[in-house]
């Protein structure tokens, strides 16, 4: 029988029940944050993109589909939005990535310049492929396109931050430096984005917050939602 | 509504007025100027989506000079306004290039498996690259590949490679059903609809998404492979799963119904059906229909001729009114009758029995048409035309999950809410799926069993804030009885947090529209909330003008139309109280008969007649009641110890295992006649297929033929000449002859009393 005549093949769609509310991990600190920034907005859903990001940085680094449900409920909105918002856009991770993810160019310029060299070199030292993650879950490699840096090409983003004109031995050092250093790593770079949408005196109200929450802990737990 | 200012446009050459702000797609449509297209739908979104480009024209605009200026780029006519002097040029060949370019472009990725596809013969796809399309594609690299064939739910089977992503799917979802299931994943050559993860789609109106999909890419479990749309016939009809009354098209085999599509009627459905109708009339072409006439010998059923059956029967019925008089007769059911087979039914029970013991109701508080709402309202239960909901300031949707119980009427409520800005109030005592499908509506969430004193709360506070009306109502007398159901008491005891209540109370005013179901109809104290509400709505001043009204939605498909066709144990056709000597007099003129002026037993009454054996013939309609009686103990008691026991249905259902004598009856598609829904419109239903068999009889039939071997016979030979009869009757029901009944069917107006709209 043709393949399109044959349903029984996949697995019975599961289903969910909305009414039920998903299991809610954001810390108190992403509550607050979320909080103050769903007042930037006209509505709340519009808060979708930095939600994302908080989710991002409070689920690890990726999104599984658990974070896109917390989301989905702290803004009022279906699932399946959501999803579709975070598959759109690449920075959102939705498979595990490592602790540092090197994203190397091998756009125009960059590929003139040597990008290709450098992602081999990567590849050869890590012992992985352009999208692939190092067994010990320290790295994950891959390939873009131009990052709007081309003047210092080749160029590789780590994290929050840019590096240019790279050879392999300045690959070499970075990496070093990348394995003891806490700076530029996934959840970093998604905490950055986090505090940009952020006033500085919004982001002393949370302090605050939480200070408060911190010393008469164990009563009040925080305003979810 | 203000007059629409008028402009002049040039289309293809030829100068026509119309509103100003059209659609230039619809105005093309005027001169039979047919523009092609994917993702347009007039109903959908307060803007189209506009992602398909097929429906390119060039465009320009008329200068002081004479002179035509064009735009340089050809524009989407679904998205172009009709302005003053708009010139459109639908065919020219830049537009014939672009068509084609679109057309190659969209089946880039397009798998044209048309021979297995179930879309093929009625897919825009295949139509517009027929008439529009390259003949020839210059993409010879390897297209996407995706799961084909790939059940999102019971219902809907998803194919991404057909997908040509014009949104209209995910718009439906997001817009009119507003479950938000079905989103595009990822971007660019990778998007694809999809659920969560893959997850069911749940969505209570997913059929619509097949129907509206361009393509083959979402299509119909139910109906898969099962034929071509050559193959078919259609037929108008109404969907009997529930009291809304969708108007659908039924479309069948030979003797076999394959598809249920919905069928436009702006004042009903608009054009949409929820799964129950769409899916769920799969029982007309069952192979477990009855067949033939069943008696019961030696405990065990066997076919028998209608002749024998009608003897036994009129013998039965004869002996029990001899021993024990007409009152030892009795039927159950009608609401699942057209009005003409309810209206029969009633006459041959009265007439030809002799009995008022008669009732369509299967709920424990048998609300009927004589009770509190027609007395106060002038209404038998819904004030508010279904159409006219979308126009309501505030809807308050009271101890209802209305997408479970009223699908249709929902979508109007969440209508007037996406598209008109309505304020919404969701009164539960549990979490509703209804309560998702608006963004932050004022949830009020009362204990059950207080649904009372809420109300009344609610009264008392609009009293107390001085923007209650009088409208046939006494206010002091109300503020007195109401004076002690403080915010603070009703609060505590419904639960409600009194802000809420005095939110809710503000939000309720002239043009609300309260929506009620089940719950309300099955209170245990239904007087008492029913003139609570009938308080509220009239204080609001909605009780005689406006949009705003009381709605207690009914639960079957005709309940309204067995009520006014006098299915009930006190009241005539057109609510006529049995004891009303001058009105009966007058019935008994047209029938020319004498009627009995005691009020019968109601369905509780009798079955609880029939428990003591008090009933020695009981005739069921329609109805399993073994199973569907609020109290199934006491029908099967009643089943057990009634002397005789006929059950007309379509199926052996568990009450007709009671039965001495079972009548197979005609499915809605094999007979015509009409219904009316729960806004009092009368609509028609037409036939589409023969019965299985043609000892299948329709209701109407086997009444008229019972009649005559009672030796009673009812003079009507069709449901036409029983609609004729029922005008006389019933003057509301005087517009619902069949060759005047426009398309739309007869809202009927109630003149029962002074009041009512
Ligand atoms: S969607 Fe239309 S064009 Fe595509 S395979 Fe099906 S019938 Fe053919
Ligand atoms: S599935 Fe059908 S309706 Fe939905 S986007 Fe694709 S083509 Fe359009
Ligand atoms: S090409 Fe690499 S940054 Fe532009
Ligand atoms: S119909 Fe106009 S762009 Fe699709």
């Amino acid at each position: 029988m043709s393949e399109a005549i044959r349903l029984s093949e996949y697995p019975r769609a599961k289903r969910i029940d909305e009414r039920q509310p998903p299991e809610l991990r954001f810390s108190e600190r992403a509550v607050q944050e979320l909080e103050r920034i769903k007042r930037h907005y006209p509505n709340k859903r519009a808060a979708m993109l930095p939600a994302l990001w908080i989710a991002q940085r409070e689920y690890g680094g990726h999104l599984p589909p658990e974070a896109l449900m917390e989301v989905a409920y702290r803004l009022g909105t279906s699932y399946a939005v959501v999803e579709g918002v975070a598959t759109f856009y690449t920075m959102y991770n939705k498979r595990p990535v490592g602790r540092v993810m090197l994203e190397v160019c091998t756009n125009l310029t960059c590929s003139i310049c040597g990008g290709y060299e450098i992602l081999r070199h990567l590849e050869e030292k890590l012992g992985i492929r352009a999208g692939e993650t190092t067994p010990d879950g320290q790295f994950t490699l891959v390939e873009v396109e131009c990052l709007n840096d081309c003047g210092n090409a080749p160029v590789m983003q780590v994290g929050n931050r840019y590096f240019g004109r790279l050879t392999p031995e300045k690959v070499d050092a970075l990496l070093e430096e990348l394995k003891n250093s806490e700076e530029h790593t996934v959840v970093q770079l998604a905490d950055t984005i986090v505090q940009c949408h952020l006033s500085e005196s919004e982001r002393q109200d949370i302090e605050r917050a939480l200070a408060k929450a911190q010393a008469g802990s164990g009563g009040q737990d925080g305003q979810n939602g | 509504m203000a007059e629409q200012e008028l402009v002049t446009i040039e289309i293809n050459g030829i100068e026509l007025q119309v509103p100003k702000g059209e659609m230039i797609i619809e105005s093309a449509k005027r001169i039979g100027v047919d523009i092609p297209f994917f993702c347009y739908h007039p109903r959908l979104g307060k803007e189209q989506a506009a992602n398909c480009r097929m429906c390119l024209v060039e465009a320009g605009t008329k200068q002081p000079d004479g002179s035509v200026r064009m735009m340089p780029k050809p524009q989407t006519s679904c998205t172009l306004p009709a302005s003053q002097g708009l010139v459109v040029f639908t065919d020219t060949v830049a537009i014939q290039k672009a068509r084609r370019g679109i057309l190659e472009f969209l089946l880039i990725n397009h798998p044209l498996d048309c021979p297995i596809c179930d879309r093929g013969g009625e897919c825009p796809l295949q139509n517009n690259t027929l008439f529009y399309g390259p003949g020839v594609s210059r993409f010879v690299e390897e297209k996407r590949h995706l799961p084909k064939a790939f059940p999102i739910s019971d219902y809907v089977v998803l194919d991404r490679e057909r997908c040509i992503h014009c949104a209209r799917c995910t718009r439906f979802s997001q817009e009119i059903s507003g479950d938000a299931q079905l989103e595009f994943l990822k971007r660019g050559a990778d998007t694809m609809v999809s659920t969560f993860q893959n997850t069911e789609f749940t969505s209570r109106f997913s059929g619509n998404t097949i129907e509206l999909c361009p393509v083959g890419a979402l299509t119909s479990r139910v109906y898969r492979f099962r034929a071509r749309p050559w193959d078919m016939k259609s037929q108008k009809s109404i969907c009997t799963r529930c009291s809304n009354g969708c108007n659908i098209w039924l479309d069948y085999r030979p003797n076999r119904l394959v598809r249920v599509l919905g069928r436009e009627n702006e004042a009903v459905n608009e054009e949409w059906t929820c799964d129950r109708g769409k899916f769920g009339h799969e029982y007309i072409s069952s192979d477990r229909r009855l067949l033939s006439p069943l008696v019961r010998r030696d405990n065990r059923f066997v076919t028998a001729s209608w002749v024998e059956v009608y003897q036994l029967i009129a013998s039965r019925i004869r002996q029990a009114v001899e021993e024990r008089g007409a009152g030892a007769v009795g039927a159950i059911g009608g609401a699942h009758l057209s009005n003409e087979e309810a209206y029969l039914l009633q006459k041959l029970m009265r007439v030809a029995v002799g009995t008022n013991n008669i009732d369509h109701r299967l709920e424990r508080n048998q609300v009927a048409g004589g009770d509190t709402l027609l007395a106060r309202l002038g209404v038998p239960f819904t004030q508010t035309a279904i159409a006219d909901i979308e126009k309501a300031k505030t809807i308050f949707i009271f101890g209802a999950d209305l997408v479970d119980e009223q699908p249709i009427v929902f979508l109007r409520a969440r209508k007037a809410w996406f598209r008109f800005g309505a304020k919404v109030i969701i009164a539960h005592p549990e979490p509703t799926e209804t309560e998702l499908r608006f963004d932050e509506p004022l949830v009020l969430r009362y204990r059950a069993g207080t649904e009372t004193t809420l109300i009344n709360g609610l009264s008392h506070l609009i009293l107390q804030s001085g923007r209650a009306v009088t409208d046939g109502i006494s206010l002091e007398e109300l503020q007195a009885s109401l004076s002690e159901y403080t915010p603070a008491r009703v609060a505590q005891e419904t639960g409600v947090a009194e802000d809420a209540l005095r939110e809710a109370a503000n939000l309720l005013g002239e043009g609300t529209v309260i929506l009620c179901a089940g719950r309300v109809r099955n209170h245990p104290e239904y007087a008492v909330l029913a003139n609570a509400l009938v308080n509220l709505t009239l204080l609001t001043g909605n009780g005689s003008r406006g949009n705003g009204g009381l709605n207690i939605l009914l639960p079957e498909v005709n309940s309204h139309g067995a009520a006014d066709m006098g299915v009930l144990p006190d009241l005539l056709p057109g609510y006529v109280p049995v004891n009303d000597r001058e009105a009966r007099e007058r019935i008994e003129r047209i029938w020319k008969a004498s009627l009995p002026a005691e009020p019968g037993l109601s369905t509780q009454g009798m079955l609880e007649a029939a428990a003591e054996g008090k009933l020695q013939v009981l005739y069921v309609i329609g109805e399993d009641i073994a199973q569907k009686y609020h109290d199934p103990e006491l029908a099967q008691r009643a089943l057990e110890n009634a002397g005789f026991v006929i059950v007309q249905d379509l199926f052996l259902t568990d009450t007709a295992q009671y039965a001495d004598v079972v009548l197979p009856a005609a499915s809605v598609a094999e007979k015509e006649g009409t219904f009316t829904n729960t806004e009092r419109r009368v609509q028609r239903f037409w036939k589409a297929m023969n019965p299985p068999s043609p000892d299948v009889k329709p209701d109407l039939n086997i009444f008229a033929e019972l009649a005559v071997y009672l030796g009673k016979p009812l003079p009507v030979f069709s449901a036409e000449q029983v609609m004729e009869e029922i005008g006389q009757v019933f003057p509301a029901y005087a517009e619902c002859c069949y060759d005047q009944m426009p398309a739309e069917g007869v809202r009927w107006m109630p003149t029962l009393t002074d009041r009512g709209k």
